[in-house]
């Protein structure tokens, strides 16, 4: 049952669609593909699309809370994305490619 | 001093003489070795004494000292403690096992003082003293079992000392494996034991033995009994089961003296007496007791004179004289054993170390047809072995006559005796005199057959020294159980050895001993057969083995297939292997074959195979690819919405 | 058409068409300004959802920091446009793509489902009015964040704190280290 009032009003559901496509986005990007880079980029993407729902829900539930996890999320993202570059630098050093499959001498 | 500390020295004080020798065997110092096991077991061997006047100067009727160490199994009706008991029985096995061993242990410093293993041997000799000691002390079936089996380790151990020679090492086998046998029956006996009494204490046990003789084969108490008496034919190494002990001569021939003649083997004889108002009460199983030592003493004794080894010799000696002894408790006369048990303790351990002595000698060789006059190299050890010689044929007034006249005469004379179980017992003494002549004969006097390369020398005091004690003790030994008849005849002197053991033997039935009758004129004129034909036997060994050689060989051309049986030790052994082992072999070859390898392998096979297989499965799962991770995350991401939405 | 619903639409259509190219994009460089690109549209909708701080904040911290870092170390590896972008293996790959896209299906369904029924705030309610009222000045928002942020939640700020001092040690030590238990040279 499509409204037009879909369109033209906007609610906490239109924020929720756009973050959840923009979770998938960033989830097709990890599993996919292999630069390591990009793979982090998407775990950024992720993060994002979380926060755009943390915000909806703070502002429709009248509530500062999702905003405060928003700060956080954001400082805890900053510093992942620091190790994680941290560790492909380390990784670029050793093999002269940041390709994930490196990762698999992790395996036992 | 307080028995409790005295009963424990003697037990514990082997026991840490095992522990020094066992945790430093490597040592090849033969003299540190050697007198810590001495002193170790000559401690005990005082303990012992001191124990011994302790019950001198109790009375008569409770001499009886018990130490109770702690309760070591309580499970529910059953309770054994270990608990160590002294009195009349258990002190005189104390005094022959500590007082006999540590004189062995003594000649053993000179006997193995060459060999690498020196240190080990002294532990094991040390260890085996500690464990007959439990046999003997304990005061319960199950503390004796735990003696019991310890002796048999220990005789494994020390047969097969020199291992590296497999045929040595296999004679320790057969001989474990055929205590084996007789321990099963012992079980049982045990067990049947328990559920008719509900106990295992040999006093409480002896107190509930039935006051009517159980007259059914079928008996509780006969079956028990029976049951323990097969567990004793494996460890005294009766008919059937024997055949181990000839093997078990592969070891040093100090063990032999100490296991294999004076105390493991008569194991089984001291259990009998132990129990005996249990054996009292199933006259059926004293007669099967009565048979089955005097076919033993009579067998053992036939295949003894025509081994040639001076140690297989012995061992038959062995056998026969231990049949003796269950002649005697089977027809009732316990006390009669027990005094055989002593006297077969000290000339037997002479016997045998002399050989050792002689062995020791001639560098190892122990086949008589090469000794022959080696009295005039080993004066010491020859005069010893004759009065072992003396005693063990029953040359009147040595202790072999004194113990073995006297159960010849309650052979004869006993309600449960018989004539001829008599006959039996006296052409066992033929046969002894015979063999045991001969042997003297081979090996001591006539021409010297020895080697030109071997110059026999007499052994260091530590070996002499144990021989002419033990032959003083086999020839005075006799006097403090001199049987009535020639108590008459010497001035009365009391039979010190029937008061002293009459408080813990029970007579048999009255109403038995009522039915027989027998005159002193009686007992002479059987004792007089039986010496006489001892001594003519003795007088012809001696003559055809030193004067006239050829009468042996032609007798042994002329009666060939008897010759023949008797080397070949009647073929029990082949009989046992062709009828018992290769096809019990061959049986579980087959079912090792068709069950274990075809069935029971191959299900744990296939278990396994399932595992692997699974696990190969689900590897690939975890391949180190972290997109792939990351992607069943996602599809269990997708279970969970899936799930949600459904609802 | 609001201005709002306006707004809205173009923006979700810059962060959706952004974020595709961060993923489809062979360079990495291009991934790396597509991603700046769907920071700076999030950013805008934080201020559309009244989260003026928070917009501010995203804009300094990824924009500023965060992709800043990103490009740098592409720089640093001079990394060209790649021959093998995507991973390999046809039956994963058609596992990973089906997966995805069930996921954004069903992520979407349990949105629509689930919170068609329940508005959050009925509508003409006190609160709602409160809202309104909110959304007309945006320091109030920020105030209230801050108030949260100070008072209630100061543990977990202070926390914070003291983890990105622990990784700033890490990243230090992480990138001074010689590859670890793998080393071979």
């Amino acid at each position: 049952m499509l409204e037009t009032s879909m369109f033209s009003e906007i609610g906490l559901n239109h924020y929720l669609v756009l973050s959840a496509l923009l979770f998938t986005i960033g989830m097709a990007g990890i599993l996919l593909r292999r630069n390591l880079i990009v793979v982090l980029m998407s775990i950024e993407l992720m993060l994002n699309a979380v926060n755009i729902s943390f915000v909806a829900f703070s502002k429709y539930n009248m509530n500062s809370e999702g905003q405060v996890m928003v700060f956080f999320v954001m400082t805890i993202a900053a510093a992942e994305a620091a190790v994680g570059l941290a560790i492909i630098v380390s990784i670029f050093k050793r093999f002269k490619e940041v390709n994930i499959r490196f990762f698999e001498h992790l395996k036992g | 001093m307080d028995h409790q500390i005295l009963i424990a020295v003697l037990l514990l004080s082997p026991l840490l003489g095992f522990l020094i020798n066992g945790f430093r065997f490597r040592s090849q110092s033969y003299v540190i070795a050697g007198t810590v096991a001495t002193l170790a077991v000559t401690v005990s061997f005082v303990c012992s004494i001191l124990l011994f006047i302790e019950l001198l100067a109790l009375p008569a009727e409770s001499r009886r000292i018990t130490a109770h160490f702690f309760e070591w199994i309580n499970l529910g009706d059953l309770n054994i403690n270990a608990a160590f008991v002294v009195d009349q029985i258990s002190s005189i096995m104390l005094l022959i096992i500590t007082g006999v061993g540590a004189l062995i242990h003594l000649f053993s410093i000179g006997y193995m003082h060459h060999d690498k293993g020196v240190t080990k041997y002294f532990s094991y000799l040390n260890f085996f003293v500690f464990n007959m000691l439990i046999l003997v002390l304990g005061d319960s079936l199950v503390t004796m079992f735990v003696g019991w089996e310890g002796v048999g380790l220990c005789s494994y151990l020390l047969i097969g000392f020199w291992f590296s020679d497999s045929a040595k090492a296999a004679a320790g086998m057969k001989a474990f494996i055929t205590n084996r046998v007789g321990d099963a029956a012992f079980l049982l006996g045990m067990f049947i034991l328990f559920m008719t009494f509900g106990t295992l204490n040999f006093y409480e046990l002896n107190a509930l033995a039935p006051t009517t003789m159980e007259a059914s084969w079928l008996g509780a108490v006969t079956l028990a009994t029976l049951m323990l008496f097969i567990g004793a034919t494996g460890k005294s190494a009766q008919i059937p089961l024997y055949v181990w002990l000839p093997d078990a001569m592969a070891g040093p021939t100090p063990v032999s003296a100490l296991i294999h003649a004076a105390t493991m083997v008569t194991a089984g004889v001291y259990m009998i007496i132990r129990l005996n108002p249990m054996f009292v009460a199933a006259p059926n199983t004293m007669m099967v007791i009565a048979i089955v030592g005097a076919a033993t003493a009579v067998m053992a004794a036939t295949i003894g004179v025509v081994q040639n080894d001076i140690k297989k010799v012995l061992a038959y000696s062995t056998v026969s004289q231990l049949g003796y002894m269950f002649l005697a408790v089977g027809v009732g006369a316990f006390g009669a054993g027990m005094m055989h048990l002593m006297t077969h303790a000290f000339f037997k351990a002479l016997m045998f170390l002399g050989s050792g002595s002689v062995i020791h000698a001639m560098h190892e060789e122990q086949d008589i047809r090469k000794m022959g006059g080696l009295r005039k190299y080993l004066p010491v050890t020859h005069f010893t072995f004759i009065l072992g010689w003396l005693a063990i044929i029953g040359f009147p007034f040595f202790s072999g006559f004194f113990s073995k006249d006297e159960i010849l005469w309650q052979s004869f004379s006993s309600p449960r005796g018989h004539t001829l179980l008599w006959v039996a017992g006296a052409l066992g003494a033929v046969l002894t005199a015979f063999y045991m002549t001969r042997l003297m004969a081979l090996t001591f006097w006539g021409k010297s057959r020895v080697d030109k390369n071997i110059h026999p020398h007499e052994s260091p005091w530590t070996m002499t020294v144990p021989l002419i004690i033990l032959g003083i003790l086999s020839v005075i030994s006799g006097f403090i159980g001199v049987p009535h008849a020639i108590a008459e005849f010497m001035g009365h002197i009391p039979n010190y050895w029937q008061q002293w053991l009459a408080p813990v033997i029970r007579p048999l039935p009255i109403e038995e001993l009522q039915s027989v009758t027998h005159t002193l004129s009686e007992e002479y004129m059987l004792m007089g057969i039986s010496v006489f034909l001892a001594m003519c036997s003795a007088i012809f060994a001696y003559v055809v083995y030193t004067k006239k050689k050829h009468i042996a060989e032609n007798t042994a051309q002329s009666l060939k297939p008897i010759y023949n049986l008797l080397d070949n030790k009647y073929y029990v052994d082949e009989i046992y292997f062709g009828a018992i082992i290769n096809p019990l072999v061959k049986q579980s070859r087959n079912l090792w074959y068709y069950i274990d390898v075809n069935v029971i392998d191959r299900m744990t096979h296939v278990a396994s195979d399932v595992a692997t297989n699974g696990g190969k499965l689900v590897k690939t799962l975890q391949n180190g690819n972290m997109q792939q991770y990351a992607m069943y995350v996602s599809l269990g991401l997708i279970i969970v919405l899936s799930y949600v939405l459904m609802r | 058409m609001s201005m709002d619903a306006v707004l809205f639409w173009f923006l979700s259509i810059v962060v959706i068409g952004a974020g595709l190219s961060v993923v489809l994009m062979s360079n990495p460089i291009y991934s790396a300004l597509s991603l700046v690109m769907t920071m700076v549209g999030v950013a805008a909708l934080f201020a559309t959802l009244n989260a003026y701080f928070l917009a501010g904040v995203q804009l300094i911290v990824y924009t500023g920091a965060v992709m800043v870092l990103f490009v740098m170390v592409l720089m640093l590896f001079d990394l060209k446009r790649e021959l093998q972008a995507f991973s390999r293996g046809k039956i994963t790959g058609f596992f990973k793509i089906a997966g995805v896209g069930v996921l954004a299906g069903l992520l979407v369904g349990v949105i629509t489902f689930t919170t068609q029924k329940t508005s959050l705030i009925a509508e003409g309610s006190p609160l709602a009015a409160d809202i309104a009222a909110q959304a007309a000045s945006g320091a109030d928002n920020t105030k209230i964040l801050s108030e949260n942020l100070f008072l209630k939640n100061i543990l977990g700020f202070e926390l914070l704190g003291v983890l990105l001092l622990v990784i700033a040690i890490g990243v230090v030590a992480l990138s001074r280290s010689k590859g670890g238990t793998h080393a071979r040279d």
